[in-house]
């Protein structure tokens, strides 16, 4: 398949031979690197998933049922599409109005909050979720402050609550630069309008504002929806025990199961749940507006 | 102008050529090599020092580590036909499904003489190393009128009341919950499943969380998020040399053996061989268990040790006499329903 490729990107023939078409349209060689190299390292291992999943340990779908008869498998699913749901609505209302102070503030307090956001941005996962075990473990500031005013530390590591904490700090980045992009967007004149119209500041936020920051709001909720899906050593390291997603599961099936077959049925699943989710929003708002 | 570019586009190539014959050149230093799979951290420290280096000089084999250990690798080099590593060590319920699933090459005596063993060396094509504890260990001020010393008491959450940990490891676990429950060491094997989980539904609560790696189980204790655990002696050692008010109780241990297996169908199955004959030799298996606080298997390795060392060990004749060795064989045909039946029990 690869060197199909290649030769398509030589042999192609132009239309129009060397005049409008080669200026009009990407000539096939400027695709091909990135058609190879996803073609290499990720069509082909995808496509070996998805062979292992209907052959291993037999031939037929016998993974897949066995993802959907069994209650254990789809209640690991819900919940990891309940974890990522909280997630997003709490990430949405820490970052709205962090986004919204940063793209209306012009100056230092706007660029500083961008860069707060940027730099957590730009620690490891793994570090953040050790610098929260320290946060909230026994010999933690809340349990030292909780000390302090005699009640007794509180038990906050390895509970659903930390967990879901943890995840919305890591993912609200996400949701602060999206909304943050969509709202650099909105005309500043049209909130002088609403004023000049008489309208009160939270009447023209709900009626002018809001309606018109709707698109960064889907656009980030869709980016840490999908993303909070795939988490795995967050819930894993201060979650509770009944807290596994399904990553987790994943993760559990080859390291001590080693049942590669069902491994790659819920990898599968997995993807066609954060796939079904991209087309819907391509439906209805158009992939590549995700990234603006 | 130009003579500068040419120059340095022959630099460039003259560096491009050195950079693709320096691997070629390495490989000419040493002509075999083998590749090891390890524990990484200080297990890996030992291990250089007692087995590998001692080795290399021997026999001019390089040993290269490759880390950490992880089962999931052996099954897919396997399946892949592509080794990063050819030597690894398992536990006893790994090698269990590691034999079910035809990952281990076989042992035949071509490989290591029965003479340069021991009686009971060889467990299903791998070869006995060095034994860990799952030990008791408790912090010294929750408890100072001493703390739980069986694993009846580590249940008895009335008795000694606080939060507790254990490992997220069905082998090991079930054992536990087995003794707690009343059963005699001797009658372990096979477990009793339907005993063990009603057992393990009496303690689920207060057991706060389920390590998994051995560092985050020296972290919890240490810090106190838990005054309780079960873990590895060899982890729990360490605490006591850092000073950590810990006590380590032997007493019910549940004795887990590390077997050196080769990876089946490694192109480099000769040299790994050659190697675990070298590393369960009594005077170098001897100074690694030494190091790290391992039971060695060797029967032989005792006679080399000081007695008080000896003494600290999970496999002398002592402590054994108080603890129970995992048995691959009899566990052998439950391992996976076992394992599917906790996991499914620990998240719901």
């Amino acid at each position: 398949m690869a060197v199909e490729l290649t030769q398509n990107a030589h042999v192609a023939p132009l239309p129009g031979g060397r005049g409008f078409g080669a200026l009009t349209r990407p000539p096939a060689v400027l695709i091909a690197p990135a058609a190879l190299f996803l073609t290499a390292f990720f069509v082909v291992p995808l496509a070996l998933v998805a062979w292992t999943s209907v052959s291993e340990p037999q031939l037929g779908f016998g993974n897949f049922r066995d993802f959907f008869t069994s209650g254990y498998d789809v209640a690991v699913l819900l919940r990891t599409l309940r974890t990522a749901a909280i997630v997003t609505v709490c990430s949405l209302l820490v970052a709205y109005p962090l986004a919204y102070v940063a793209a209306r503030s012009s100056g230092f307090l706007g660029q500083a909050l961008l860069a707060v956001v940027a730099l957590s941005f730009w620690t490891s996962f793994l570090v953040r979720t050790y610098a929260w075990m320290v946060i909230l473990g026994v010999k933690g500031p809340i349990a030292a402050l909780a000390v302090a005013f005699g009640a007794p530390p509180p038990r906050l590591l390895f509970t659903t609550f930390a967990a879901t904490l943890a995840m919305t700090h890591m993912l609200a980045p996400f949701m602060v630069l999206t909304l943050y992009a969509a709202m650099k967007r909105i005309e500043e004149v049209t909130m002088r309008a609403a004023a000049s119209l008489g309208a009160r500041p939270l009447r023209a936020f709900l009626a002018v504002y809001l309606p018109q920051s709707v698109p960064g709001i889907v656009s980030g909720s869709t980016l840490v929806f999908i993303t909070s899906l795939g988490f795995y050593v967050t819930p894993q390291l201060i979650g509770s025990p009944q807290d596994k997603m399904i990553a987790g599961r994943i993760g559990q099936e080859i390291d001590q199961l080693l049942d590669f077959g069902a491994a790659s049925a819920t990898s599968l699943i997995l993807l066609a749940t954060a796939v079904a989710l991209f087309v819907v929003y391509n439906r209805f708002f158009g992939l590549e507006r995700i990234w603006r | 102008m130009s003579d500068m570019k040419l120059s340095r586009r022959s630099l460039v190539k003259l560096a491009g050529a050195g950079a693709l014959a320096l691997p070629a050149l390495r490989r000419a230093r040493a002509a075999e090599v083998l590749y090891i799979n390890t524990w990484g951290g200080p297990w890996e420290e030992a291990a250089k020092a007692h087995l590998f280096a001692p080795f290399t000089q021997a026999t001019g084999i390089e040993i290269r580590t490759i880390s950490p250990v992880s089962f999931a690798k052996l099954a897919a080099q396997v399946r892949t036909g592509a080794y990063e590593f050819d030597v690894t060590t398992l536990g006893v319920a790994e090698l269990g499904r590691a034999s079910q699933a035809n990952l281990v090459d076989k042992y035949d005596e071509s490989k290591i003489p029965a003479a340069s063993l021991w009686p009971g060396a060889v467990t299903l094509n791998g070869i006995n190393s060095h034994a860990f504890a799952n030990i008791i260990t408790y912090r010294r001020e929750k408890f100072p009128n001493g703390g739980p010393q069986t694993w009846a008491d580590f249940w008895d959450t009335a008795k000694f009341p606080g939060p507790r940990c254990l490992q997220n490891y069905a082998g090991r676990v079930l054992a536990f919950a087995l003794m707690a429950d009343g059963v005699e060491p001797a009658k372990l094997f096979p477990y009793d499943l339907d005993r063990a989980f009603k057992s393990l539904d009496r303690i689920k609560k207060d057991i706060r969380v389920w390590w998994s790696q051995s560092p985050q189980s020296q972290q919890l204790i240490r810090d106190g998020e838990v005054d309780i655990i079960g873990m590895w002696n060899t982890s729990a050692q360490q605490l006591v040399d850092q000073h950590v008010p810990v006590e380590l109780v032997f007493n019910q241990a549940v004795v887990d053996v590390a077997t050196w297996v080769v990876a089946r169908g490694t192109p480099r199955a000769k040299n790994a061989w050659r190697f675990i004959a070298f590393a369960v030799q009594p005077e170098r298996l001897a100074g690694f268990a030494q190091q790290n606080n391992y039971g060695p298997m060797n029967p032989a390795c005792f006679k080399v040790l000081p007695p008080d060392v000896v003494r600290r060990m999970p496999t002398s004749p002592e402590n054994l006499k108080k603890a129970v060795l995992l048995d691959a064989e009899k566990l052998l045909p439950e391992l996976d329903t076992m394992a599917k039946r906790f996991e499914r029990w620990l998240s719901s």
